[in-house]
């Protein structure tokens, strides 16, 4: 028996969560790349921002998933969460004739307590999250229809909410880059959720919970009580998802939403964020929305049939989350 | 020195389990104060009293002279309390300075976590342990050593005067035990009290200045470390009547040799470990917790890879690589945890009885013959006295000795000429105990061989026709079974570290 | 070297799949067609006749639809993806015409023509809308539940939704017929199931639990009326005439069994055919009418297999 040598921590190059960043962001890249070449028509201002404009939504859905998933748990109810705060501002605009902030608090408001139910339930009443956000999500869905009646609400009567999405404060400044307002809510949102992860309490709880919630509790910590603030903070991130989508619309759909949140979470995951949770990054999971809308985008614009665009996209969220598998058992 | 820790009386239940009866236990200031104890004999439950993590049903508890009541990890901490678990407490995904201050990061408003803060601080603490561990690395990539001293340093960043050190040594080499000590000594110079749980005899020896000994959840007594003999410990430790009921032992020197293990290896806890085992035999596997008795049973089994040695099942050298091949080999196991690995808790006797004969009872449509199973699993009921209403009883709803019972019938069943038992009688109450012992000689009796691995001497004394002994996955010695062999030699050996220094000089 | 056998991989893949796209050649004229759904029979009936006016005049077509007609955003990404191509036409079949309305001005802006189909787009922006009269359809499926009934009783109808011009068109059509011209016959109940059979069938099973002496229930779609013939099944209902629309496998052999009285048939892969012939006029600078009807067709048991039937039903 010899003696395991006693030395300080391996230096690395890179973090893990750089180098799977940097894994998704070639990918990224190489998909550009790609069908740039392969279609004149991909590599046009307006077809990305068509892609970015799609990826604003499913981008800010995988941006609260992304807190949920570091923390060990799931939320499968961020899309039917979004469209319910989209009906609660299409309730508060459009049936009570209450001004656009009053909507847009509202809407952000309905999506932090439907977050902090879901956490009470998962922390305090220890419902495995899987069920409990499945629980929420068809319990959203059913409020949605119920409150909506089942129709779609305009907001016809708030002409500016459009803007909120679809309008462009940048190609007002700047005529040559017209990037929607929606694509910049999902930057900056990134951006700060970035930050509330890597430099604040509340994100370095995300990892401590999701890495040993067992470990944070013993060390005299609330987890229970942190990880309800995080599931709030997620569902309020679903009500800014939920205002884009019902901007970009001028409606709230209420029928729409399910199925949503396997997008958000295949963006997450292809970003390298862990199921097992303790590890993640937001810049990975916006490259992994990015992917996935640029991949449907590109696809469409080479006229591969819908059929195989589904299977390609399959085929691509397995392909990551094995190559970052891979990556990780050879960092050991 | 002065006093700073002193409980009394202290009581405190689980469910269906007194585990502290009225247990002691004082510290002095500058002092390595061991507490030890066979597994299950409170030690582990009463220090989590004193670090807050349980609380305690009766009893009192001063710490610097004044009663208290630790109302949680929090309030042990504020009192100058730290803990280092058995199982490390620590976030792998973060790095070592994020977990030394988890929980009372510094921060600036909005709260903004000061990184560079906590770095420098985790650092100073570091220089004053003298040991070099980077506290921006992530823990996952540190040993197992350094992440207890990881442990050590969070513990001391809360200006802990009383350190609880569970078994800290459980995966550390010599020399990584040795840089312990020396942190410990350091410690201890500086006026930390320290409480050392350890099972290692002689380590206590080294680094303690006196010893307390638990059993059965209850205070034993406490002694000087240095003037106290190794055995006067251990009788202190095992001090239990012995059961009167020794194994009678066949003679089985005729008998043809059902499995013969030579020279099995595997990493740190399975070292060059050999022995034979005969048809009708009993052989029980003793030694405490971590000695790589549940490793070698593994092995053989396949469940995990070996690095050498071979395996000669009836004469014959078997390539086992998975528990296919073991069960192919005829050797079947039974897990240490039924539930995990033994059972399967949802689905019915009948089911679990077959699981591993299924292909017996189904034809080349794989339809399963459930006539056959129902009376096949009838039978075990009845012979095995299994209690449950029927044979489509969920496993789950049965007592743990029945649950135990319906694993037997499953081996049993696949017809497995050699069976290894891993602690049978964990989590049974006494009163099924002799059931499940009368269940494990049945079948030597009928030829079979078996391999029992239990932490409790008086139960490999009583079943065992031989004993091997190990530690630290080194088989240390194979004693005789019945009345010839005492606790205290079984002990003996189970404490024979190969690499032992003496004296307490660093 | 991970990283090159990844980026390896999806050059691959993107390859394989990008030579169907080389394929076409891009001096034909193209015309993406945006429906509304895509796994369905129906569309896929629509697809078909699309393909078959493609095929007749050299056109390149595609058509793509959102898997379920709740998925409004992902028709309007749809919907960009395909004015990037910068097509000679667009073919569209609005989920929700408002939310469309910017994509399409742009279209407009551009030059491109839109052609809406089925349910059409509420706007002024497309240059004609092909599509069936379904007020016409729904009033001649209300002529002839009347008749099957003997002009007296309950009636009710499953509608798929209260949103979409179909549903509302349909649930008017025959709503109205019934109220102009059977003053004996009562409309007891309108419930919509989203076309979802599964909860339309069990809308059914409540009207024939509220209602026991119904005589007749219209199934406004595909989906609905499948619905409407799981429940009286399950429930074992008798003499109750169930009339249907569109087609389907499950409808054509329920006409054929007698459990369905008949059904309205809409002419899907006419919709397709009609819409890309009416994409390459509009290309071409021809005057379009405002409406173009594809058409519509009842039918049962005595008719179903004549050929001029049977060429517009669908599996």
């Amino acid at each position: 028996m010899t003696a395991t040598p006693i030395a300080t921590a391996k230096p690395r190059l890179l973090a893990s969560g750089a180098q799977q960043k940097l894994l998704a962001f070639a990918s990224l890249i190489v998909l550009l790349l790609f069908f740039s070449l392969a279609s004149p028509n991909f590599l046009q201002t307006a077809n990305i921002l068509a892609i970015l404009q799609a990826t604003s939504v499913n981008g800010v859905l995988a941006i609260a998933a992304t807190l949920v998933i570091i923390t060990g748990g799931i939320d499968l109810s961020v899309g039917t969460l979004m469209t319910f705060t989209a009906v609660i501002a299409g309730v508060v605009l459009t049936f009570w004739g209450l001004a656009m902030p009053v909507g847009i608090l509202a809407a952000i408001a309905a999506g932090a307590a439907c977050g902090f139910i879901s956490g009470s339930l998962i922390a305090r009443m220890k419902i495995p999250p899987f069920i409990a956000t499945l629980g929420m999500m068809l319990i959203l869905k059913g409020l949605s229809l119920v409150i909506s009646g089942t129709k779609p609400i305009y907001f016809n009567d708030t002409p500016s909410f459009p803007q909120l999405s679809t309008g462009s404060l940048i190609g007002a400044l700047v005529p040559a880059l017209p990037v929607p307002n929606g694509v910049m809510i999902l930057f900056i949102l990134a951006l700060i959720i970035s930050w509330v992860l890597n430099r604040t309490t509340l994100g370095r709880y995300c990892f401590a919970l999701g890495s040993n919630e067992e470990a944070v509790r013993l060390s005299g910590v609330n987890a229970d009580g942190w990880k309800v603030a995080i599931y709030a903070l997620a569902g309020g991130i679903c009500g800014i998802a939920g205002l884009l989508i019902a901007s970009r619309l001028n409606s709230a759909q209420p029928a729409l939403g399910q199925g949503y949140e396997l997008d958000a979470i295949a963006a997450v995951v292809i970003g390298g964020t862990s199921l097992a949770g303790g590890r993640g990054s937001i810049l990975g999971t916006i490259i992994g929305a990015l992917i996935m809308s640029v991949l449907l985008n590109g696809l469409r614009i080479l006229s591969v049939a819908q059929e195989w665009q589904t299977v390609v996209t399959g085929v691509i969220i397995i392909a990551a989350v094995y190559a970052d598998m891979l990556r990780r058992r050879r960092a050991g | 020195m002065t006093e700073v820790i002193r409980m009394s009386g202290i009581e405190k239940r689980f469910p269906g389990v007194h585990a502290l009866r009225g247990a002691q236990f004082d510290l002095m200031a500058g002092e390595v104060h061991a507490l030890m104890g066979e597994n299950g004999a409170g030690k582990s439950t009463l220090m989590k009293i004193l670090s807050g993590i349980y609380a305690p049903d009766g009893g009192t508890l001063h710490v610097n002279g004044a009663e208290v009541r630790i109302a949680g990890p929090r309030a042990a901490q504020g009192l100058g309390i730290g803990i280092i678990h058995q199982e490390l407490a620590l976030m792998p995904d973060l790095t070592v300075a994020q977990n030394i201050f988890i929980g009372r990061e510094p921060r600036s408003r909005w709260g903004v976590l000061d990184e560079a803060q906590i770095n420098r601080d985790a650092e100073a603490i570091f220089a004053a342990m003298k040991v070099p561990v980077d506290p921006r690395a992530e823990v996952r990539s540190l040993t197992i050593a350094k992440q207890q001293m990881v442990e050590i340093a969070k513990a001391l960043s809360f200006r802990s005067r009383i350190l609880i050190m569970d078994e800290p040594t459980a995966a550390l080499n010599d020399a990584e035990t040795e840089e312990l000590f020396a942190i410990i000594r350091r410690l201890k110079s500086e006026g930390v009290a320290i409480v050392y749980i350890s099972h290692k005899m002689d380590e206590i020896r080294r680094i303690s200045d006196r010893v307390t000994v638990m059993r059965d959840g209850a205070y034993v007594g406490t002694v000087a470390a240095s003037d106290t003999p190794i055995e006067t410990i251990i009788t202190m430790m095992v001090g239990r009547e012995l059961d009167q009921t020794a194994a009678e032992i066949p003679d089985l020197s005729a008998a043809p040799v059902a499995l013969e293990v030579s020279g099995l290896s595997r990493g740190r806890m399975v070292r060059d470990v050999s022995f034979t085992l005969r048809r009708g035999e009993i052989l029980g596997f003793a030694g405490l917790m971590g000695a790589g008795r549940t490793e070698v049973a593994r092995v053989i089994f396949g469940a995990d890879p070996r690095d050498g040695g071979k395996i000669i099942v009836h004469g014959k050298e078997r390539q086992i690589r998975t528990p296919q091949d073991a069960v192919a080999a005829g050797i079947g196991y039974l897990s240490e945890d039924r539930k995990h690995f033994g059972l399967a808790l949802g689905i019915d006797v009948r089911g679990n009885i077959a699981l591993t004969s299924l292909e017996r009872f189904s034809d080349r449509f794989l339809r399963v013959d459930d006539a056959a199973l129902a009376k096949i699993a009838a039978n075990y009921i009845g012979s095995l006295a299994i209690r449950t209403p029927s044979d489509r009883q969920e496993v789950r709803l049965l007592s743990g000795g029945n649950q135990q019972k319906v694993v037997i019938a499953k081996w049993l069943l696949r017809d497995c000429d050699i069976l290894i038992f891993d602690e049978p009688t964990r989590g049974i109450d006494v009163g099924a105990k002799a059931e499940i012992y009368r269940l494990l000689q049945s079948p030597a009796e009928a030829g079979k061989a078996i391999i029992v691995i239990s932490s409790e001497l008086p139960e490999v004394l009583r079943l065992s026709h031989r004993i091997a002994v190990m530690c630290e996955g080194r088989l240390t010695g194979i004693l005789p079974g019945g009345p010839a062999t005492s606790q205290q030699e079984i002990m003996r050996l189970a404490t024979q570290r190969d690499t032992a220094p003496q004296g307490a000089s660093a | 070297m991970l990283n090159r056998r990844t980026l390896l991989a999806t050059l691959t893949a993107g390859s394989l799949l990008a030579t169907s796209g080389f394929a076409l050649a891009q001096d034909k004229m193209y015309i993406p067609l945006i429906s509304k759904g895509f796994q369905h029979q129906f569309w896929q009936a629509v697809k078909a006749g699309a393909d078959k006016a493609a095929a007749e005049f050299g056109v390149e077509v595609t058509f793509e639809g959102p898997d379920t007609e709740a998925q409004v955003d992902k028709q309007m990404d749809m919907l960009a993806a395909a004015l990037a191509k910068k097509p000679a036409a667009i073919g569209f079949a609005a989920l929700d015409s408002q939310a469309a309305t910017p994509l399409l001005k742009q279209a407009q802006e551009a030059g491109i023509p839109i052609i809406a189909f089925d349910s059409g787009v509420d706007s002024d922006i497309p240059a004609t809308t092909v599509t069936t009269d379904n007020l016409a359809a729904a009033a001649l499926a209300a002529d002839k539940m009347a008749e099957l009934i003997g002009g007296a009783g309950k009636v009710a109808l499953v509608v798929h939704d209260q949103t979409s011009r179909t549903g509302i068109d349909r649930r008017d059509g025959f709503v109205n017929e019934v109220k102009a011209k059977y003053p004996n016959i009562e409309i007891v109940d309108i419930q919509y199931g989203a076309g979802d059979q599964l909860q339309s069938t069990e809308i059914t099973k409540a009207i024939l639990t509220a209602h026991p002496d119904i005589k007749g229930i219209f199934g406004a779609n595909e989906g609905s009326a499948i619905g409407v013939l799981n429940a009286i099944k399950e429930t074992g209902t008798k003499g109750v005439v169930v009339i249907g629309y569109d087609s389907g496998k499950l409808q054509k052999d329920a006409i054929r069994s007698g459990e369905m009285a008949g059904a309205i048939t809409q002419n899907p892969v006419g919709i397709g055919y009609e819409t890309v012939k009416a994409a390459i006029a509009a290309v071409k600078g021809e005057k379009l009418p405002a409406k173009i009807d594809s058409g519509f067709k009842w039918y049962d048991k005595t008719n179903i297999d004549d050929p001029e039937i049977a060429a517009v039903l669908y599996d």
